[in-house]
């Protein structure tokens, strides 16, 4: 499913978004479908994949630790697309991968669109490209009609939220802080006001990350914008609980209690 | 003389450099070199500068006619002493640079990365002579390897953070470098070491350094009446190398050598980023890379902690596609060798990273007699003392 279409039907049902971020093979390469499915079951509406890097700048301890442990187990990119390929009839939700820009430059930026085209997932974003050297890269992902997600912070200028929100498609990915992923904590003045001034030059979704790991900020972040993304939290209740008996359905439990629901 | 247009307005040398990075940091970068534009053509700025090089760094360096070294090996070496520096390397030439460019921009707080540990104390050093907070960021595994130059900084009033993740070396305290200064961008200053990194650290890097060439090419022309025949200076990250080399850039007929760190060889560990790696993108610039076919970045070893980086300086890449510069390697035991010959031939005991370019000078000798060649000899050897130790 295409994110652009996600987003219609949540507006139609008057919903806001839930997505969930996970890395790649973490903790083993064979747990990504079943936590994927567990998530798509748990009612999450989006999901996005990290390709692990061995250097993720933009990454706090959680995140990066948990891109070791998949690398150790070999989690590359042939493995990303041969799960993806398995998953893909099962997927009702869209997908988006996020990767750092050198294992897909190395991978090379076509073959990794045509593999994406392949196993029907759309939606990309690349960490460490920013708006200044994406040219080349926003003609490719056209090509292959993929949806291009871009970040936007608080240290963005007006002048580079106009470029950023021309070149986007799918969402706007808002970071709640400056800083990298997994934050403590962050605060909601002024993240509500940057929000609604982004809103006033888009008709994009935008959607809040970074920082997020209760139900209240879950609901509250709604309450601005068109969606909330939990990466860190999620990654950290995986790593905890994976050893557990019926830890998916541990997993479900715990997304639906961000997301605000009853227990399942 | 006219001076090339490198990098251009992007920030690239031909295809490589750039700005790689997360989107929270392009404003600092725009603000950085909005900043550095302002001050190069500010004349307070350069005459503090030039008084700091003079006055607390020691500069100018000789240029050293080494006759012993010569001799024996049937050239005309002069040695660049940059060894001679207050903290012992090149290194306090963008140390001072930066730190006035930091105050210049009014930022309170200094962050830097470091491998061995002498980027550390040149950042300690000027920090604390100038009143700012200094955190320096050291892979766990250096701490262990480099414990005076950790209690230096510490003797300089600096923090001194453990890296834990990734490999715990030098690229490691890098990404956490840059991680903090996405954290807390607004009132700090990241004072890079190299000439790596997003745009517009690889040009502020070597236009710092260039004052080793600039004098060399000076002291040259006086003492020689004629221009080298080779620059030869190890390469790392590249900023002793580019320090040397950029001045000398329009002179086609003064040929660049830069010797990489090549560890315990070629098919073994190495940081010979040049010679056996491939073109990718880490810490913020395209250039080459040591990394594995998935675009991951390989483990590395020098026995020179300097030198011991997967990656390299964008314009050193360029140097290398263009032909302008040959890289070549040295290994771990023929670095060894070159710290003997210039400690036992000149009595001066060099750092590990330059050995790598004094051994080279044995088989450039091979090439043709009677040459003429300006080495840079980036730091002196103390720091090395008991790793060589080792080796016995």
């Amino acid at each position: 499913m295409r994110i652009e279409e996600k987003f219609k039907q949540l507006k139609k049902e008057g919903k806001k978004a839930f997505i969930a971020y996970i890395p790649f093979g973490f903790p083993k390469i064979g747990y990504t479908k079943d936590i994927i499915l567990a998530l798509q079951a748990s009612g999450v509406d989006m999901i996005e994949l990290g390709v692990p890097f061995s250097d993720p700048l933009a990454d706090g301890p959680i995140i990066q630790k948990a891109a070791s442990l998949a690398l150790k187990q070999g989690a590359d990119i042939e493995k990303l697309f041969i799960t993806l390929e398995g998953i893909k009839k099962s997927l009702k939700i869209p997908l988006v991968i996020m990767t750092y820009y050198n294992p897909l430059f190395k991978f090379g930026i076509e073959k990794f669109f045509t593999k994406m085209q392949a196993v029907e997932v759309s939606g990309i974003i690349v960490v460490d490209l920013p708006h200044d050297e994406s040219r080349n890269y926003i003609e490719k992902t056209r090509k292959f009609d993929l949806e291009t997600v871009f970040f936007i912070t608080p240290t963005t200028s007006k002048s580079r939220q106009e470029k950023i929100v021309k070149i986007s498609q799918g969402f706007i990915y808002y970071i709640s802080v400056t800083g990298i992923t997994g934050p403590k904590s962050f605060t909601f003045t002024p993240l509500t006001s940057y929000v609604k001034d982004l809103k006033k030059i888009t008709e994009l979704p935008i959607c809040v990350g970074f920082g997020v790991h209760t139900p209240l900020q879950v609901e509250k972040i709604r309450s601005f914008s068109d969606g909330v993304i939990v990466g860190s939290g999620i990654v950290e209740f995986i790593g905890k609980h994976f050893r557990q008996k019926n830890f998916l359905n541990k997993l479900k439990t715990y997304v639906n209690f961000l997301n605000g629901r009853e227990y399942a | 003389m006219k001076k090339p247009q490198l990098p251009d307005k992007r920030g690239y040398f031909g295809e490589f450099g750039g700005k790689f990075v997360p989107e929270t940091l392009i404003c600092a970068l725009e603000e950085l070199e909005c900043a550095y534009r302002e001050a190069k053509k500010d004349k307070r700025f350069k005459k503090k500068l030039k008084g700091y090089l003079s006055e607390y760094a020691g500069r100018p360096t000789p240029l050293y006619f080494a006759r012993n070294l010569s001799q024996f090996l049937g050239m005309n070496i002069y040695l660049k002493r940059e060894d001679l520096l207050h903290t012992g390397a090149h290194k306090i030439n963008n140390t001072l640079g930066q730190i006035l460019l930091a105050k210049f921009m009014g930022k309170r707080r200094i962050i830097a990365e470091t491998g061995a540990g002498q980027h550390g104390v040149a950042v300690a050093t000027v920090a604390t002579l100038f009143g700012l907070k200094c955190d320096i960021y050291m892979g766990a595994e250096d701490i262990d390897r480099q414990k005076m130059n950790v209690f230096r900084m510490q003797v300089l009033g600096a923090r001194v953070i453990p890296v834990e993740s990734g490999t715990k070396t030098l690229k490691d305290a890098c990404s956490e470098a840059i991680r903090d200064w996405v954290t807390n961008v607004r009132g700090t200053y990241y004072l890079l070491g190299s000439t790596v990194g997003p745009h517009p650290y690889p040009l502020i890097v070597r236009d710092f350094q260039s004052v080793i060439g600039r004098e060399a090419k000076r002291q040259i022309l006086k003492m020689e009446g004629k221009l080298p025949d080779y620059l030869v200076a190890c390469v790392g990250g590249g900023s002793n190398s580019l320090g040397l080399f950029y001045p000398f850039f329009k002179q086609t007929e003064v040929k660049f050598i830069g010797v990489e760190a090549g560890g315990y060889g070629l098919g073994d560990y190495n940081a010979a980023s040049l010679s056996c790696g491939g073109i990718g993108v880490l810490h913020g610039a395209k250039s080459y890379l040591l990394q594995d076919n998935g675009g991951q970045i390989k483990n590395t070893h020098s026995i020179a902690a300097g030198l011991d980086y997967p990656g390299v300086g964008p314009e050193h890449a360029f140097y290398k596609s263009s032909g302008r510069a040959q890289y070549v390697v040295v290994k771990d035991k023929q670095a060894l060798e070159g710290f003997k010959l210039l400690s036992k031939l000149e009595g001066i005991i060099p750092a590990l990273e330059p050995a790598h370019a004094i051994y080279y000078l044995k088989k450039l000798a091979k090439k043709a007699k009677g040459l003429l060649v300006v080495v840079c000899l980036s730091g002196r050897g103390d720091k090395d003392l008991n790793i060589i130790q080792k080796y016995k």
